[in-house]
């Protein structure tokens, strides 16, 4: 039985926080955490015995999608939007995948896309997956960056999710998800970090 | 008067959502913007604002239930100005955009406004002038009263508060001995006929079928082998693979050739990915087989083809159609197929023209076995013959590739001790 907690990870304080200084923050995890979608069961989502058995922590998070794992080789990515009139939070995806693709189309990543509904890709394989999580006027975008991560810790605690997009094509973890070191880039996540702010602050969104 | 408020198109694409949690109770008073209830779909956990002050007269949907872009969420009891204004005034708020709101709304028409009352009304004399009343129903409800043609304003509920429920529209329906038929069709009415709604699964054939045919460029061969040895084999370890309790038909074989000859023939084990400009091909050999259910088709995968035993194939090819007749295949067993046999012969029929499983490359298809004359030492001779059909997509696969890969094939089946040597 895996005890799934609250999400109250660091990435969250910018959206709880009315008097946060910045919209937007990038956090390194400290260790490996297993962060479920809104409607995952860690039974559905995760090999459960060896999430244990490496006494891993599981978090639930406010927003939708399929569950990933946070590591120190990974970059957590989120920025808060207020939105009048309750638009359409979709947009919101291109904005913030916008600002990330610019960033790494700019530090010499080429062939960055976006795939599925919210995805970033090099080629045919995924580096990002982003959610989004909306209260009232607040929109909370949050993504996981595979900067360095082997693909087989992936594999190792997830199983393959329920629900996929059409570009995935049944593929299994190692076919479906890389790196930016896997690509061949070997930029530290400081500088992918100030890349990305760069380009949120030259867009005014801070 | 009531306003019913639909679940709006988020944005993203997608056409359902799922209901997290619902924030308001029937009875509750909401302005404008109060979140109604928490939507989840596939990205993005939105709450849904109220459009409207009022009351709410109605909600729609449990919590974990998912629901379809355009169906009822809730029905708001407006009250003043509103309410108080005339019918052109109502009309014209009823067809609004939905400003202020979740995207683009899908408004509900005119008979979304019902009266506040039906006193003064003789409901029999009346009943071709008011606006219908709009019945209490589940959402999946009235999803089945439109696609049976059901007027679901005469289906008495037995859900809670008089709900329409699925059943009461299937038995409503088949208490009218079928009287309707959906308005698009071209059935006529005095023909008897039987309407279904579509299950899950023939949808996803119906979609992935049409997928194949839109996309790939189908081309299809056809050949035949004399399999005696194929059938000396076989007849001779049948006995002990039933000691064991597996079933030795000739498909585990078929898998074996099929997948030594990809290896040769990696065009045929590959896919066109055009939105990068480049052939994917695959290194694993992971054959799906096409198996026939009374629910439709389905194609569970065997994998690793190439590095198997005839004993440990057989022995999943059991599992599998065990599996399948008791509907356990899961969406694990389905994926990541590189290639894909249709074993039809095992029904009748000896050639047919398969439809590519997309976006593999190609699909072999098993007739049934017959015997007919064949030519042996220039002496013509009873032979046991096994028709092959190939489909394969022609913008991947060129016509003499196709037929050398068929050639290989036989080969090993011509003479299958190759299956151990090669």
């Amino acid at each position: 039985m895996t005890t799934v907690h609250k999400y109250n990870l660091p990435d969250f304080d910018i959206f709880n926080n009315d008097q946060a200084n910045k919209n937007y923050s990038f956090w390194i995890p400290d260790k490996k955490y297993l962060i479920l979608g809104q409607s995952n069961k860690p039974e559905d989502s995760l090999f459960e015995e060896k999430v244990n058995e490496d006494n891993l922590t599981v978090y639930k998070r406010p927003s939708g999608g399929e569950a990933v794992i946070l590591t120190k080789n990974t970059l957590v990515i989120s920025i808060v939007f207020t939105a009048e009139n309750f638009e359409n939070p979709g947009k919101y995806f291109s904005i913030a995948n916008g600002f990330i693709m610019n960033a790494l189309r700019k530090l010499g990543i080429s062939n960055i896309g976006q795939k599925g509904i919210s995805d970033i890709t090099i080629g045919n394989k995924k580096i990002l997956g982003s959610s989004i999580y909306r209260r009232k006027d607040k929109i909370f975008y949050h993504a996981v960056l595979n900067v360095s991560e082997s693909i087989s810790q992936i594999a190792y605690y997830l199983k393959h999710p329920k629900k996929e997009p059409d570009y995935r094509k049944g593929r299994n973890h190692q076919e479906f998800v890389t790196s930016i070191r896997a690509e061949g880039f070997t930029f530290e996540i400081h500088e992918i970090i100030s890349a990305i702010e760069n380009e949120i602050i030259s867009n005014n969104h801070n | 008067m009531r306003y019913i408020f639909k679940f709006p198109d988020i944005g993203e694409g997608i056409d359902e959502g799922t209901i997290a949690e619902w924030y308001i109770e029937k009875g509750q008073t909401v302005q404008v913007g109060d979140a109604l209830c928490k939507m989840e779909t596939d990205k993005v956990v939105t709450d849904i604002p109220s459009p409207k002050n009022g009351t709410i007269s109605a909600r729609y949907g449990k919590i974990g239930e998912t629901i379809n872009v355009g169906d009822p969420l809730v029905e708001i009891e407006i009250e003043g100005t509103e309410a108080d204004a005339g019918n052109e005034q109502q009309t014209e708020a009823v067809e609004e955009e939905g400003a202020g709101v979740v995207g683009t709304l899908e408004i509900a028409g005119n008979n979304a406004f019902l009266p506040a009352s039906d006193e003064g009304f003789d409901e029999k004399e009346e009943e071709d002038k008011k606006p219908k009343k709009k019945a209490l129903a589940t959402p999946v409800a009235r999803a089945m009263a439109k696609e049976l043609g059901v007027d679901i304003s005469k289906v008495t509920g037995t859900g809670p508060a008089n709900r329409v429920m699925k059943e009461d529209i299937q038995n409503h329906f088949n208490q009218s001995g079928k009287s309707k038929t959906p308005s698009n069709s071209n059935i006529s009415g005095e023909n008897e006929v039987e309407i279904e709604p579509l299950s899950q699964l023939r949808k996803s054939i119906a979609r992935n079928m049409v997928q194949s045919k839109q996309n790939a460029a189908h081309m299809s061969v056809f050949d035949e082998i004399e399999i005696e040895e194929l059938i000396r084999i076989r007849t001779k370890y049948k006995e002990r693979f039933a000691e064991q309790n597996v079933k030795l038909s000739y498909l585990p074989f078929v898998l074996k050739a099929t997948a030594m000859a990809l290896r040769k023939f990696k065009a045929l084990n590959s896919e066109m990915d055009l939105e990068n400009n480049q052939m994917i091909y695959k290194k694993y050999y992971n054959i799906g087989i096409a198996v026939d259910t009374p629910d439709g088709l389905v194609v569970p995968v065997i994998r690793n083809v190439d590095k198997k035993t005839i004993f440990e194939l057989a022995s999943e090819i059991n599992e599998m159609a065990h599996k399948a007749r008791n509907k356990e295949i899961s969406l694990d067993d389905m994926k990541d197929g590189t290639f894909t046999i249709t074993s039809f012969g095992s029904i009748g029929g000896m050639f047919a023209v398969p439809v590519i499983n997309y976006p593999q490359a190609g699909i072999l298809g098993i007739g049934r076995i017959v015997q007919k004359p064949v030519v042996k030492n220039n002496q013509i001779v009873p032979g046991n013959v096994l028709p092959l059909s190939m489909s394969v997509d022609h913008r991947i696969v060129d016509g003499g590739e196709v037929t050398r890969f068929l050639n290989q094939i036989m080969e090993y089946l011509s003479d299958p001790v190759s299956l151990i040597i090669d």
